[in-house]
């Protein structure tokens, strides 16, 4: 950003900067003309729309629309944070992206790294394809086969568990269970094509290295830790910041599918409270807030990480 | 000035990306108060048809029942539009998920011209008619709508419970005269209890003693533990199903009970702790229905008509007479409880609240209204129901029947939208032959001396009452709904009914009950 801004203020200062900037403008309109489509995407529906952020201060009221309805201060912020549902929304909201960071982060590094690891070709073309096509069931599908599957009336895997004597559980209506289930079936189903990107960076690493390796005496583990994740560690911070950057909101549609009112404990969170409360009952100016508490957190906590993987790892979106 | 086109360019990108989205939720609401414009009033007839000379198109927002066909099809719209050379266009949409799209169209301000079968809640009620989107009608009824005024004279609750403190309406109820169509019936399987020589159970405990014989005994015969001895519409319909057995009513549209004009909320009492208990022993021992929480109206329905249910509720026989098993149901009397209470949920005459409502942006509010009214006379009422005469029903002591030929069809929910509920219409005893066939009817003569003296619908509150009320609501009802959910299913032990207390307190119930207070003393005062 910095720098930027500093050119265009050496450009606006000095004639011949500016003029220069005009005449290569002119010379590549057409590349100009057809950044000016993603520009006006842009503008018209990412920043447009940040104008009716407002009526998260105001009481809203679609009679009156966005300018015209009062000003009310902070009060719909205020009557979240006392709300009852504050800090069960933000523990699940929280936690639930923390454990999915935890677990389901790591997991398509490791299967990349055993992909590398597969001699045969055609094996390990295979093993990518089986773990990436259930990247295409959509998230409607998804639950309606987590439905069935872990049903507690002829499921498959409540049969298992009869098999072996043990009461049927009652997977999907228990607040115990959800977390595991909801991330879980997020593992199984994105670990392949989440993997595809750090294959791509495993094949980038330089045959060298790994030759090098191997004269010193290096076992396969050593060279995968001391060549391959090396060799993919920025792609790792880059892709690490980017999912922070969508911490707060991850999988709105498939908890809310899954939602009931006997596992609500642990799967309400704060998108689809704003879903339940705002779009269901229309109160909107008080989901705007929360909505905005959530973005604001959302960036704050994105702007730690990375200044963190800055100075860590060298590596970081800015 | 060449050379800031660019800037020129781009500022003028950003202000028009601006005020076109500034365009698009900006418009302001119109206040046309309900005064008739010269030019529109002129053309309305203010009495007989067609109501208006030069024909006009009016479009109305509808909720469809999974029963339902497409409302253009339906002979009452297609006659109706003949009749009264008002053409009616209807915008769909479907029960699940009705209210996010009626929510929708308040917010983004694309209003139709009147919202059908709208299911308006009395706050929705109020906070779109005070900010002008919804316009007053209590003038339009007055001039336009000879039926209803005549309805809301005979029944003086009706006007009470829609009329705003301020004393607009902004909605307009289905009224239901006739009393079977105000209570859910309890249907059990008669061929199963004979067949297990068993009696109409007469208190909660010899319920409890007929299901587990339904759930042990094989009833049906077929060998296979398959009945479902229970079961209900999904979720938490149970509760005031059963709660009159523990001495629990609804009074003023919520968990209310009223002694002695003192209004008493009572989610935290102990009656509703016995209540909770004896649904978790049902739920706990599979007496009642596993797939309560989980089943949409759907598939309750259908398994009214597969006949392997042994006791459900439903205000007609309707769903059971689909699956040609309604000889095998019979109607009980509310089975008496612990402390001898038995009690009959009712609803109040004005049984739909918000079920027609008219916006600002409808040019023909007059017409619209004398549109409406037709169906709040018994003539009107038998052509939204029954449809056409010969073609759908013949009359027998000036009573319309479905005829046989077309019952056979099993059409009848898609020629009316009054099948799936909440039509804004008259249900009285003329028109009810359908819904109030002999056997409901003999169901209905069981329940009517445990009827309700009193059933006070939801009562309107001033605007900013209303909204206090609505944040109060907000987080107890979703905490009383949740954890009543999870006594039941057994996920939630009552050992921690005093921390439920608790919180029901933190959550400033008291506070909700004083409100309530308020309004219920204003409602004795009016009469």
């Amino acid at each position: 950003m910095k720098s930027t801004a500093s050119t265009a203020g050496a450009a606006s200062r000095s004639k011949p900067g500016r003029s220069g900037l005009l005449k290569a403008m002119a010379s590549r309109y057409d590349l100009y003309l057809m950044l000016l489509i993603p520009v006006v995407w842009y503008l018209v529906f990412h920043y447009g729309p940040l104008y009716g952020l407002q009526i998260a201060f105001k009481n809203f009221s679609p009679a009156r629309g966005i300018l015209g309805s009062k000003w009310v201060g902070l009060d719909h912020f205020e009557r979240f944070v006392e709300s009852y549902y504050f800090w069960r929304l933000l523990w699940n909201t929280v936690s639930i992206n923390l454990f999915s960071l935890l677990f389901a982060f790591p997991i398509p590094i490791l299967l990349a790294l055993l992909i590398n690891e597969i001699r045969s070709k055609a094996f390990s073309k295979i093993v990518q394809n089986v773990t990436y096509i259930p990247h295409f069931v959509s998230v409607v599908v998804m639950v309606g086969m987590l439905m069935l599957f872990l049903s507690p009336r002829g499921g498959p895997v409540n049969a298992i568990i009869q098999a072996f004597g043990a009461e049927p559980v009652r997977f999907l209506d228990s607040a115990a269970w959800f977390k595991t289930i909801f991330i879980g079936s997020n593992i199984w189903q994105n670990m392949g094509w989440q993997s595809i990107i750090y294959i791509a960076a495993l094949s980038g690493v330089n045959p060298q290295l790994y030759e090098a390796a191997k004269m010193d005496g290096a076992s396969r583990l050593r060279r995968i830790w001391h060549v391959s994740l090396p060799g993919i560690l920025p792609v790792i911070v880059i892709l690490l910041i980017l999912d922070v950057g969508h911490f707060m909101n991850v999988g709105f549609e498939k908890i809310l599918l899954m939602q009931n009112n006997l596992n609500l404990e642990s799967s309400d969170v704060i998108s689809t409270f704003v879903y339940t409360t705002g779009i269901l009952k229309g109160e909107y100016s008080y989901t705007a807030a929360i909505g905005l508490f959530n973005s604001v957190v959302n960036l704050a906590l994105l702007i730690l990480v990375n200044r963190f993987a800055r100075k860590k790892a060298e590596t970081s979106l800015w | 000035m060449k050379r800031n086109w660019g800037t020129a360019v781009l500022s003028a990108l950003v202000v028009s990306g601006l005020t076109l989205t500034a365009c698009n939720s900006n418009t302001p609401g119109k206040d046309n108060g309900g005064e008739s414009k010269d030019g529109a009033a002129k053309n309305v007839a203010s009495a007989g048809f067609p109501i208006v000379k030069e024909p006009i198109k009016l479009k109305m927002f509808t909720r469809i029942a999974p029963s339902n066909g497409p409302f253009k099809d339906m002979p009452v719209f297609q006659d109706y539009e003949k009749m009264s050379n008002i053409q009616v266009e209807f915008i769909e949409a479907p029960t699940d998920g009705f209210n996010e799209k009626k929510n929708l169209l308040f917010a983004s301000n694309e209003l139709p011209d009147a919202l059908y079968r709208a299911g308006l809640t009395p706050l929705e009620a109020i906070r779109y008619g005070s900010a002008g989107q919804l316009i007053p009608l209590e003038k339009l009824i007055d001039a336009y709508a000879p039926n209803l005024k005549k309805l809301m004279d005979t029944y003086p609750e009706i006007r009470s419970s829609i009329t705003t403190p301020e004393g607009h309406i902004y909605a307009i109820p289905g009224i239901v005269t006739v009393g079977s169509a105000r209570t859910d019936k309890k249907w059990i399987n008669q061929v199963w209890l004979k067949k297990l020589g068993l009696k109409e159970p007469e208190t909660t405990d010899d319920l409890y003693e007929v299901l587990k014989a339904f759930r042990d005994k094989d009833p049906n015969g077929n060998g296979k533990p398959d009945e479902i001895p229970m079961t209900a519409r999904n979720g938490l319909s149970i509760v005031p199903i059963m709660a009159g057995s523990f001495g629990l009513d609804f009074q003023l549209g919520y968990n209310i009970n009223l002694e002695n004009d003192k209004v008493q909320i009572w989610m935290g009492n102990d009656r509703n702790k016995e209540l909770l208990m004896y649904l978790n022993k049902l739920y706990s021992e599979k007496l009642l229905d596993q797939e309560l929480f989980t089943q949409k109206e759907a598939q309750y329905l259908a398994k009214q008509g597969t006949g392997n249910t042994g006791f459900f509720f439903d205000q007609t026989n309707n769903p059971m007479l689909d699956g040609k098993v309604s000889d095998q149901y019979i109607g009980i009397a509310p089975p008496k409880g612990p402390h001898g209470d038995r009690l009959q949920l009712a609803a109040p005459v004005p049984r739909d609240f918000g079920a027609f409502a008219i916006t600002s942006v409808n040019k023909y509010p007059e017409a619209t209204m004398r549109w409406i009214d037709y169906f709040y006379s018994d003539e009107g009422s038998t052509m939204l129901r029954f449809g056409r005469q010969g073609e759908n029903y013949e009359l027998r002591d000036g009573i319309p029947y479905y005829t046989d030929t077309f019952l056979a069809t099993g059409n009848q929910s898609k020629i009316t939208p009054y099948a799936g509920g909440g039509a804004p219409h008259l249900i009285s005893d003329k028109v009810a032959s359908f819904i109030n066939p002999p056997q409901v009817q003999e169901a209905q003569k069981k329940l009517d001396p445990y009827m309700p003296k009193i059933r006070y619908a939801s009562p309107m509150f001033d605007e900013a009452t209303a909204q206090k009320i609505n944040v109060l609501r907000n987080d107890i009802d979703k905490y009383y709904e949740e954890q009543s959910t999870k006594f039941i299913a057994g996920a939630l032990s009552f050992d921690k009914w005093g921390e439920f207390q608790a919180t029901l307190k933190k959550m400033n119930i008291d506070e909700l009950q004083k409100l309530y207070q308020e309004a219920y003393d204003n409602l004795k005062k009016q009469k």
